[in-house]
């Protein structure tokens, strides 16, 4: 069965080119979400194997909204994704229990890496 | 990985984001204390950014970059979004307005835009900061240039914005069903046509025209848009030119969601723009002269749209200095417009008109009060190409109103039908006060012109004919004879052979060399096939 991901990013443009290099990579994306609120009534009604986060969402700070997909099901691994690069908010997403982070700009390549490593 | 198919969504998401950006910065320069503004305009930088640089466009990376960490510090409370700030960061969302530009064109816009990365990265509050001294005004011959530059900025490019529009789903279901109805209607029609079955022709016929009715209602719905589709750059123009002219306007927009045809949109954004920009320019006076004469320093201009029934009104507010009629007239007189006479018998509504008349007041002539009068007359003829009115306002000292009547759509319009000799031709209806029949006793001639009266005027007759230079009718004049008074110009009435009908018509524009021809606005094709032309009652007058 195909691994389930749930893309949470208030640009349009960004979830389809996500889509596009998740399904091209084998994943099923099950949810697109713009807002935090959305991401949560998505997340209550399907379970993805991974949420692909932004942390800049406009309705909610993406570090609350992460510590409480975190808190609600811990099953669902959540990857940030954000273009925030600085060691120290890295590292707090982590500490808040993200699983990976991702860096954007991102490549396909950058991707296919970080997924592959939370499945192994 | 190729990235050209995402190009369109990045260009559609990028203005998104630029055009919001501008309207809050303008936002925030009214209400600095907003921090959920400042976040918000954080994270339309950083979206843009972000989206930037997955497509590698450099140029955009680097502005959204540089935007981005001036909002941050501004979020620290390293400084304040003070003007000169602002203008940098509109700067910037200019300049990103025009690199998206040149992405979606798929060209290079070859513009450097270092210079502007550099200002930004090492842009310094306390050196650019400049106390707001208002400029002081001269009242009298303060002269403006007709075209400042600044004007350039906001040319707007209504041939490109205007070329795509979004329809929401619904209508466009809507659409389909009603098509699929009348597919369905023509073969019932078929059917009965072939066994002749009178009373089911008639129910298929009367079912036809319903449903043809329901399209036509679908399909403007189709072409309608909000007015915050044009009024989107209002608060930037309006902040811009208080600026350049050291004034301080606060200005007010309502009932952007109202819904116009994109067509009368598309030409009412020029007028509207005029009168704001006359409005900034003459109308509002500088601080100090506000505060003088007990008003605050700070002006306020107010843009208003209004549903009433199928017509939309734009009124445009100033609380500045007012108009005085009795100068206006004493100007119209001096310019050889109105007799004195008749400058006795006007009401102030009428001298305020007067500024719209062609030549009443140019550029150079520029004064406090005549001032008003800069492309009011190109205001006017749009807005009547537009089967609107225009009606001015004004209270000395306190402030003027503008505000335009204009019709949701303009497309199919009930007109009434005339002949006159060898032509036929179509008057909008809404121009058309009333119809007469005049028996010849009713007729009086002044000046051996002809005229009836009218209420307590004596209205002076004009044949159509004559309106169009034809030649006058061979026979004697019909009696009793017709007569239409339209809503327009100072000899709206028109004698015509005869009134041929009423009924709805779909005006289709003029294109050149047609559209030059004068007293026709658009022609219409009838029932039977034949091109009529429709009047522009207001140049004929």
């Amino acid at each position: 069965m195909k691994p389930t991901v749930m893309i949470v990013d208030d640009s349009i443009f960004m979830r389809k080119i996500l889509h596009g290099i998740l399904v091209e990579q084998g994943y099923l994306v099950i949810a697109e979400a713009a807002s935090g609120i959305e991401a949560m009534k998505n997340l209550h009604t399907n379970h993805p194997d991974v949420i692909l986060l932004d942390i800049i969402l406009p309705d909610s700070n993406g570090l609350d909204l992460l510590v409480e997909m975190v808190a609600v099901y811990p099953k669902s691994k959540v990857v940030v994704c954000s273009s925030i690069g600085q060691p120290l908010i890295i590292q707090k997403t982590l500490d808040l229990g993200a699983s990976a982070f991702i860096q954007k700009p991102f490549t396909p390549e950058s991707i296919a890496e970080v997924l592959q490593k939370l499945r192994d | 990985m190729d990235m050209s198919p995402y190009r369109d969504l990045f260009v559609s998401e990028s203005r998104t984001h630029i055009a919001t950006f501008g309207e809050l910065i303008v936002r925030l320069e009214d209400s600095p204390a907003e921090s959920a503004v400042i976040d918000e305009l954080f994270r339309h930088a950083h979206s843009l950014k972000g989206m930037a640089a997955t497509m590698g466009y450099d140029q955009i990376v680097a502005i959204a970059h540089y935007m981005e960490d001036l909002l941050s510090r501004v979020r620290s409370d390293e400084f304040l979004l003070l003007p000169p700030l602002a203008d940098l960061l509109l700067e910037g969302s200019d300049a990103l307005a025009r690199l998206v530009e040149g992405v979606e064109a798929g060209t290079d816009s070859g513009e450097d835009t270092s210079r502007l990365v550099e200002r930004m990265a090492s842009f310094d509050p306390a050196a650019e900061y400049q106390p707001h001294h208002p400029a002081t005004f001269s009242g009298s011959g303060t002269e403006i240039p007709p075209e400042s530059p600044l004007l350039d900025l906001h040319q707007f490019r209504q041939s490109d914005s205007f070329k795509s529009i979004r329809i929401k789903t619904e209508t466009l279901d809507h659409l389909v069903n009603i098509t699929g109805e009348l597919i369905t209607n023509r073969y019932r029609l078929k059917e009965a046509v072939r066994l002749s079955d009178a009373a089911e022709s008639q129910e298929s016929l009367r079912q036809l025209s319903a449903l043809l009715h329901n399209l036509r209602d679908e399909v403007f719905k189709a072409r309608m848009l909000p007015f915050a589709f044009i009024a989107e750059r209002f608060p930037r123009l309006v902040r811009d030119l208080a600026r350049k002219q050291g004034k301080e306007i606060h200005f007010q927009l309502f009932g952007k969601e109202i819904e116009l045809d994109r067509g009368i949109l598309e030409d009412i954004a020029e007028p509207i723009v005029h009168i704001l920009r006359n409005a900034i320019d003459h109308g509002m006076e500088a601080a100090d002269e506000r505060v003088m004469a007990g008003k605050p320093g700070s002006g306020t201009i107010t843009l208003t749209v209004r549903r009433d029934k199928d017509h939309v009104e734009i009124s445009i507010d100033d609380d500045g200095r007012g108009m005085d009629p009795e100068l206006l007239k004493q100007k119209g007189v001096e310019k050889g417009m109105l007799s004195p006479e008749q400058s006795a018998k006007m009401t102030p509504q009428e001298a305020y008109q007067l500024i719209c008349q062609p030549g009443f007041s140019t550029a150079a002539t520029v004064t406090d009060i005549s001032g008003r009068g800069v492309g009011m007359d190109a205001v006017r003829e749009t807005v009547q190409s537009l089967s609107g009115s225009l009606t001015i306002q004004s209270q000395r000292g306190s402030g003027s109103r503008f505000v335009m009547r204009l019709p949701i759509t303009v497309s199919i319009i009930p007109a009434l039908i005339v002949q006159s000799g060898p032509i036929e031709i179509a008057f909008p209806l809404n121009v058309v006060s009333r119809t007469v029949e005049l028996e010849a006793s009713e007729i009086i001639y002044e000046s051996g012109r002809p005229a009836f009266i009218l209420g307590d005027t004596a209205l002076p007759i004009r044949s159509l004919r004559q309106a169009f230079n034809l030649l006058p009718a061979p026979g004697p004049e019909s009696n009793p004879q017709s007569v239409i008074v339209c809503d327009v110009g100072s000899s709206p009435a028109f004698s015509v052979d005869r009134i041929v009908s009423q009924q709805e018509i779909f005006v289709r524009p003029l294109r050149t060399p047609l559209s030059h021809l004068k007293g026709v606005s658009g022609a219409t094709i009838t029932g039977d096939g034949r091109v009529l032309f429709v009047a522009d009652a207001g140049a004929l007058a």
